[in-house]
């Protein structure tokens, strides 16, 4: 009995035991639940902060290259001075350390604002400051009926002008200098000044590193344009670490790793290939001791330098482009073209592939000196858009091919149309019965308007009114978008325009949009066009990409390639290969043909070149305000050589002539084309000599 | 039959599969926590020599099943002036002493690597107790409440001289986990609720009495009750942002660790925060960045389970000693594992006490796995009666 009372004793301790085990079990994981649960989005976001800084070197863009593999974008080491503060840094330890600084650099005072210099103010002048605040706002403060917030927000309000006066100008220095640190997060490396420090000053900041705690002296990369303003702005900008990122993109960014002073491409090529041209930061671990000083950084990733772009861009024949360009606008403008004469385009590219060769543009200004410049607009070929004229004739052709209007071979009789309420509609000359290929080659307009009156599904009588079919409208836009015409050409850069497409559907507009005159397109537009007549009716989508390589720091060769851009086709036209080959035997008889319009500047061409010419009446629209409205031409050219294996397409576009019958397009036309086969035939006799060299070298 | 099958040693197979699951988790986290460690460690591959000591401690167990743990009974006083004898030799600088960050708790054994006496002296502890509470038990039978508290004078009796010892080398941990072996001991012992309450009250009122002195008179306390670093202790548990002492920071390393794991983890090896000690002390937080809440719910639940298999052990065995040897095995893994969990997430201070079973380290694998072993040959000899008086 008694030992019976001893021994169920034990198991009911034994419980109690357990129970206590399971409470303190219990509280673990209650406790670890709050840590990891409730706090842990915090958590994870403080880990974020300041347990992964990216180091503060940061890795150089990838360059970009042209066709030929020449250097066309490279990077240019900077001297660069950084800061970079704890979470315990306190202000007038940074203060201490931005005077020490200012004593050994210059730092531009300009990005200081009013802002800046009243918090330095209170800064520096604690006694003044407190006296900004009266006895009874202090009572208050005490009683805290009133924040820090609001103390200092009463402060900032009641500095006067006077106040700031005193600030000196040595001082300023140290405010420009003050307000860099402070900007950013703790731990991340902020650009105190990155141009123009003189090695000097590098040299003096390095000397001076122990008594500059945060202070740190590192490189800093600038893009180096190795052929100066040529295709400048196709190649587009990368933001300043004071722009940092974008702020439009700025959560786009920052979720891919970028800090917010990291320089990202801001326009066209840059940030259009942003991700592959992106150096891959190094990533170090910073581990902090208790006071949150840096104690020790543990690389995790290797910093590398973003990826190498090669651009389908042939440079050599860019700058001669760019300079016939010039020559030709400028002698235009010798000659007489008129003063709204101010700009003008070529597109190249290779009809086969979609390869962009050449895209210049070249804008005629004044600086505030009245002297003249020339400067880059290439991005106008596909940014901006006009009325083309004739040059888009070989597509109502086509479209009336394909609409069965007209056959090959048809003959319709060129003769001014009167029709009631549009002003008299004529050729710039009355030239009878002509077949398809001769309405091409001598750009008869007539020819295309009967045949748009033939798809609007009505009969020209003269001096009547026209009722047309406004469905008309859509089918000439619908298959002159398959050439390219109107919409987007699908080039690999951002910021492409598609036009603007005229809205009326009265029927003299229906017999203009036949005749280019109505609807306008991008330069890029009319090239990616003749392109597809060029090469058989199949759309190529334009490139300026051609690879990306991996990055080699040797700096003759390339790395090897880690993506090359395929020549894609968009669409195919519907029109039959026989419809496609007339239009084509047409642009032939343009340059080669007796009566053909461009004759006279392509007929000796040993290239066997075919394209259309194009005048299109046009309203002026350009940069002086005063003179918007003006009547002026339009000239165009579109083409491509060889005619019967082409290998180069182009588009020359020159907007806003006074004269109609200036020859600039076809002088601009016939010099491209000369360049381009000048280059071909120089490179391959290159090519013929270097391997003879090897073979010597062999034996 | 039966008595062949009873005279068989009964394994408990239970206990060895949970400890399986143990040694997994261990190797993986040991492997995870590898990365994190100093450049000097690198060239030491932490988990397979945990394995290693996995395997030696299997070894030690199945030598602990050989003898009878009566024979432990029987032998208990040596054991204990064994284990006294080591700590002494500390104490007097015994050739092979070490001293590592201060506490003197270690001999450099000399091929084998540092063995820490007082990880055997748990051991020995709880044998010899377990002894003194069996010997009172069947000499009062029926005790009153002197009976009870001469127990407890017994029991301190023995506690004491290792508790000083340890106490002088110092390490404020170890003696944690004696108190709290002892603890658990006069729980199961028997003794009246009263005076076990009355312990209790005395130790809430010292705490009182020393937090008042704290307040009322620092210096008084600072020069006589605690020393500086272990003040600090304290206030890096309770404010690790204001005291950023070594023990604040890491209690705020643990927390950012373990806190950003958040609920699914981060995933193997995906470790953003720096944690000092990431392969013995601070192991759970390695666990739980990389595996969340879920992971290191299941680790906390792997523990749970087994104590809930040596409570079983306990309540089935018909022997008090051996109830007791479960009871004081229990009090200290428990212990352990509070306190080292705890500490990670801030309920406690932090103290230099490795995890069971998880954080690498041969000497306290080797005790605990001779703990199994005391539990597992209580198991053993556990008979199954036909004709139980009591069931």
């Amino acid at each position: 009995m008694k030992k019976k009372k001893k021994k169920a004793q034990i198991p009911f301790r034994l419980n109690i035991l357990f129970f206590v085990v399971f409470l303190l079990f219990s509280a673990l994981i209650l406790r670890l639940g709050v840590v990891q649960i409730v706090y842990g989005e915090q958590y994870r976001k403080e880990v974020e902060r300041t347990e992964n800084v990216t180091v503060n070197t940061p890795a150089p863009r990838g360059k970009i290259y042209d066709r030929n593999h020449q250097i066309i974008v490279d990077n240019e080491p900077l001297n660069a001075i950084t800061y970079t503060r704890t979470q315990t840094t306190k202000p007038d330890e940074m203060l201490d350390v931005a005077r020490k600084l200012a004593k050994y650099i210059d730092k531009p005072t300009d990005r200081v604002t009013e802002r800046d210099l009243k918090d330095y103010w209170i800064l520096t002048r604690e006694e003044k400051a407190k006296a900004k605040i009266t006895k009874k706002e202090w009572k208050q403060f005490k009683n805290k009926e009133l924040t820090d917030k609001d103390i200092y927000q009463r402060q900032l309000r009641r500095i006067t002008d006077e106040d700031l006066k005193e600030i000196t100008s040595d001082e300023l220095e140290v405010v420009a200098i003050f307000r860099e640190m402070n900007s950013g997060y703790a731990l991340t490396p902020q650009m105190i000044k990155n141009e123009g420090v003189t090695n000097d000053e590098y040299a003096i900041v390095s000397e001076h590193l122990e008594e500059l705690p945060g202070v740190d002296v590192t490189t800093d990369w600038n893009r180096h344009y190795a052929y100066g303003n040529t295709l400048r702005t196709v190649l587009g900008n990368i933001t300043s670490s004071e722009e940092g990122l974008p702020r439009e993109k700025l959560d786009y960014y920052l979720s891919r790793d970028y800090s917010r002073n990291d320089r990202v491409g801001k326009s066209y090529i840059e940030a259009q290939y942003e991700d592959v041209l992106r150096g891959k930061k190094a990533k170090i671990k910073n581990i902090t001791d208790k006071a949150g000083n840096i104690i020790e950084t543990i690389e995790v990733s290797k910093g590398q330098r973003g990826k190498d772009i090669v651009l389908t861009i042939d440079m050599e024949l860019q700058q001669r482009v760019e300079q016939i360009i010039e020559e030709e606008l400028m002698a235009a403008k010798r000659r007489g073209g008129g003063e709204l004469l101010d700009r003008a385009f070529v597109v190249m590219m290779n009809p086969k592939t979609g390869e962009i060769l050449s895209m210049a543009g070249k804008q005629y200004t004044k600086d505030e000196n009245g002297k003249v410049q020339l400067k880059d607009y290439a991005l106008g070929t596909m940014t901006s858009a006009y009325a083309m004229g004739s040059a888009v004739k070989g597509a109502t052709v086509l479209t009336g091919f394909q609409t069965g209007v007209i056959k090959p071979g048809t003959v319709l009789i060129d003769e001014p149309l009167h029709i009631k309420g549009t002003p008299e509609k004529k050729s710039y000359k009355t030239m009878g019965a002509i077949n398809d290929l001769k309405a091409l080659e001598m750009s008869s307009n007539v020819y295309m308007f009967k045949t748009a009156i033939a798809i609007a599904g009505t009969k020209y009588r003269p001096y009547q009114s026209l009722p047309i079919n406004p469905e008309a409208f859509s089918i000439f836009r619908n298959y002159f978008s398959q050439f390219g015409l109107g919409v987007k050409t699908g080039i690999d850069l951002p910021g492409e325009i598609i036009g603007w497409p005229g809205n009326s559907t009265l029927p003299g507009h229906l017999l203009d949009l036949a005749i280019g005159q109505f609807d306008t397109y991008t330069p890029l537009q009319m090239a990616q066009y003749v392109s597809t007549i060029a090469n058989g009716g199949y759309r190529m989508k334009p490139q300026i990409v051609k690879e990306i390589r991996e990055p080699n720091n040797d700096k003759d060769e390339l790395g090897n390639i880690i993506y090359s851009f395929e020549p894609k086709v968009l669409n195919r036209v519907d029109m039959k290969t026989e419809y496609i080959e007339r239009v084509q035997e047409g642009f032939r008889r343009v340059m080669q043909g007796a009566n053909g319009t461009a004759r006279a500047f392509f007929a000796n061409a040993p290239y066997k070149p075919a394209g259309k010419t194009g005048t299109a009446q046009s309203f002026y629209d350009g940069p002086i305000k005063s003179k918007r409205m003006t009547p002026t031409y339009n000239l165009t050219l579109v083409g491509y050589a060889p005619y019967d294996d082409p290998e180069v397409a182009f588009s020359v576009v020159v907007p806003w002539v006074q004269d109609s019958n200036s020859p600039i397009n076809k002088y601009i036309g016939r010099k491209i084309l000369d360049a381009y086969f000048e280059l071909k035939e120089k490179r391959q006799a290159e090519k013929v000599e270097q391997p003879s060299q090897t073979d010597h070298e062999q034996e | 039959m039966e008595n062949e099958k009873a005279l068989q040693p009964k394994i408990d197979y239970h206990l060895l599969f949970i400890l399986f699951l143990l040694a997994i988790v261990s190797a993986i986290a040991i492997d995870s926590a590898q990365p994190s460690l100093p450049a000097k460690l690198q060239n030491i591959n932490f988990a397979s020599k945990q394995l290693m000591w996995y395997g030696i401690g299997a070894v030690v167990i199945a030598l602990t099943m050989l003898i009878d743990y009566d024979r432990l009974f029987q032998i208990a006083w040596y054991l204990y002036g064994f284990g006294m004898l080591l700590l002494l030799g500390l104490e007097f600088n015994a050739p092979g002493t070490l001293t590592i960050k201060g506490a003197k708790s270690w001999y450099a054994i000399p091929g084998i690597g540092n063995f820490q006496p007082s990880e055997l002296m748990k051991i020995f502890l709880i044998i010899v107790i377990s002894r003194i509470i069996v010997n009172h038990r069947e000499k009062y039978v029926e005790p009153t409440i002197e009976d009870d508290f001469k127990l407890l004078g017994k029991i301190a009796l023995a506690t004491l001289p290792p508790l000083v010892l340890l106490a002088k080398q110092p390490d404020m941990g170890m003696s944690m986990v004696f108190t709290a072996i002892v603890g658990s001991l006069v729980l199961v012992s028997g003794i009246r609720f009263r005076i076990i309450f009355g312990i209790i009250l005395a130790g809430v009122v010292s705490v009182a009495i020393l937090v008042f002195i704290f307040f009322k008179f620092p210096n008084f306390f600072h020069e006589y009750i605690l020393e500086d670093y272990q003040l600090n202790r304290f206030y890096g548990w309770l404010a690790p942002y204001e005291y950023s002492n070594e023990q604040g920071f890491q209690l705020i390393r643990s927390l950012l660790a373990i806190g950003s794991g958040e609920l699914y983890g981060k995933g193997y090896k995906n470790l953003d925060v720096y944690l000092p000690e990431a392969h013995t002390d601070f192991i759970f937080g390695i666990i739980a960045e990389q595996f969340g809440f879920i992971g290191s719910s299941i680790v906390i639940s792997l523990f749970f389970l087994l104590i809930y298999r040596m409570i079983h052990i306990a309540l089935e065995s018909h022997d008090p000693f051996g109830s007791y040897l479960c009871a004081g095995v229990i009090g200290m893994i428990t212990f352990q594992v509070f306190q080292n969990i705890g500490m990670t997430i801030g309920l406690l201070p932090i103290t230099g006490l490795p995890l069971p079973f998880i954080s690498y380290g041969g000497s306290s694998l080797a005790t605990y796995m001779l703990a199994i072993g005391l539990v597992l040959n209580v198991r053993s000899r556990t008979k199954k009666f036909m004709f139980s008086s009591e069931e």
